[in-house]
C-alpha cells in the first residue's frame, strides 16, 4: 500500500528536519514529501542539502494551495492514502500507522487526527477551543456528523479523496471547508484520538486580528459548501 | 437641459480618455478585448453628450429630473459593471496562476529526482 505524508511547509528551517526525522523513525513504510511554499529562511536548502524530496512552489500559494499540491503529487504518482502532516513539530508520526491500519480496517475514505477525542496532550487556547467548538457545531448542524477537531491540520485520506482533493481545494483556512465538502460527497468520514504537541517553532497561520474574518470567512465557506452539495454527488 | 459649458467640459474629458485609450491598444499595453467595452461606453456617452435631446427624453422617461444626473448614474452603473467583471476576471486568472505554479514545481520535482536517478545509474556503472 503506497502511502504519502504531504508536509506543507513554510519558512520551517528550525523544525522541518526534526519532522523528516521523526517520519523516518515512527513511520518507516511513507514515503513524504516536503512542499515549500516559497519559504524566505533555509527551509529549501536544508532539504535540498538532506536529500529529502521537496515540491518548490515558485510562489506562494499559502497553506490550501501548499497542501494541494501535494494531493496533485499524490494522484499522479498512484498513492493509496495520503496524510497532511504538519512540519512545526506539532503532529506526532507515531499515530500514522495507527492511523492507516484503522482506516483499513474500517474501510473509511478520510480519518482525521482529533486531540479533542481523549483530550490529552496540548489543547488549544480556551479561546480558539471554543472557535473550533463553534464549527464542530456548524458542521453538525449542517451535515448532521459529530466532527470534534474540524480545524485538525492532521488528516488522512484514501485514494477517492485524494482525487477529489488535487481537482478542488479551498485557498485559505481550508480545513473544516474540506471536511464538510468530503462529507458532502457522501464519504465516510471519521476521527482517531491522537495527542499534539504546541508548536516549537514559527508561529500559527491565524493571528488574532485575523480570527474574526477566520470565522466569518470559514462559516460562509461551510454554508457555500453545502449548497453544492449536489454538483459534487454528480 | 445641459449647459452648453457642461456640454463642452464632459467633451473634452470624453475625448482625451479616448485618446488616451487608442494610444494604449496601438502600444499594446491594452487588450483590444477589455478595451472594447470601455470605447462603446465613450461612444455611449459621447452620443448623449453631442445630442442632449436623448438624454432629456430618457431621463423623463426613466423618471430622473435632471438630465445631468442620468449621466452620472450610467456611468455609476458601468463603473460598477467593469469592476465586477474585473473580479471575476482576477478568480479566474489566480485560478489559472495556482495551476501553473502547482504545474512548474511538480515538474521541478520530477527533474530532481530523474537527475538523482540518473546519477546513481551512471555511478552503478562505473
Amino acid at each position: 500500500m503506497k502511502s504519502l505524508v504531504i508536509i506543507p511547509a513554510y519558512n520551517e528551517e528550525k523544525s522541518i528536519l526534526n519532522t523528516v526525522a521523526d517520519i523516518k523513525k515512527n513511520a518507516p513504510d511513507f514515503d513524504y514529501i516536503i512542499i515549500n511554499d516559497c519559504s524566505q529562511d533555509k527551509t529549501l536548502q536544508l532539504c535540498k542539502d538532506a536529500g529529502i524530496p521537496v515540491i518548490n512552489l515558485p510562489i506562494n500559494l499559502g497553506i490550501g494551495g501548499a497542501v494541494q499540491t501535494g494531493y496533485l503529487y499524490a494522484k499522479k504518482n498512484h498513492y493509496d492514502y495520503a496524510v497532511q502532516f504538519d512540519g512545526d513539530g506539532q503532529h506526532d508520526a507515531a499515530f500514522l500507522q495507527e492511523m492507516r491500519d484503522y482506516m483499513n480496517a474500517h474501510d473509511l475514505d478520510m480519518l482525521i487526527g482529533s486531540r479533542f477525542i481523549e483530550k490529552e496532550g496540548f489543547q488549544s487556547s480556551s479561546l480558539r477551543r471554543f472557535g473550533i467548538r463553534y464549527f464542530s457545531g456548524l458542521i453538525r448542524l449542517l451535515t448532521g456528523k459529530r466532527i470534534t477537531d474540524p480545524t485538525s491540520g492532521m488528516r488522512m485520506v484514501n485514494e477517492s479523496v485524494i482525487k477529489m482533493y488535487a481537482d478542488c481545494y479551498p485557498k485559505d483556512y481550508p480545513e473544516p471547508e474540506s471536511v464538510v465538502a468530503v462529507l458532502q460527497a457522501g464519504k465516510k468520514v471519521e476521527e482517531y484520538p491522537v495527542v499534539m504537541r504546541e508548536r516549537k517553532e514559527g508561529v500559527s497561520s491565524i493571528s488574532p486580528l485575523k480570527s474574526v474574518y477566520y470565522m466569518i470567512k470559514v462559516t460562509l465557506a461551510i454554508l457555500v459548501e453545502r449548497i453544492r452539495r449536489k454538483e459534487y454527488k454528480k | 437641459m445641459m449647459t452648453v459649458k457642461l456640454q463642452i467640459i464632459v467633451g473634452i474629458c470624453l475625448f482625451l480618455a479616448l485618446t488616451v485609450i487608442v494610444y494604449m491598444i496601438k502600444k499594446r499595453s491594452l487588450d483590444l478585448k477589455y478595451a472594447l467595452s470601455w470605447l462603446l461606453a465613450l461612444v455611449f456617452v459621447l452620443v448623449l453628450d453631442l445630442f442632449p435631446v436623448l438624454l432629456t427624453k430618457l431621463s423623463a422617461a426613466l423618471g430622473v429630473w435632471a438630465p445631468v444626473n442620468m449621466i452620472f448614474f450610467l456611468g455609476f452603473c458601468f463603473s460598477l459593471l467593469i469592476i465586477f467583471t474585473l473580479t471575476v476576471m482576477l478568480s479566474r486568472m489566480a485560478e489559472r496562476v495556482r495551476k501553473l505554479a502547482q504545474a512548474v514545481a511538480m515538474n521541478e520535482e520530477k527533474l530532481d529526482r530523474m537527475g538523482r536517478e540518473l546519477k546513481k545509474l551512471q555511478e552503478e556503472k562505473e
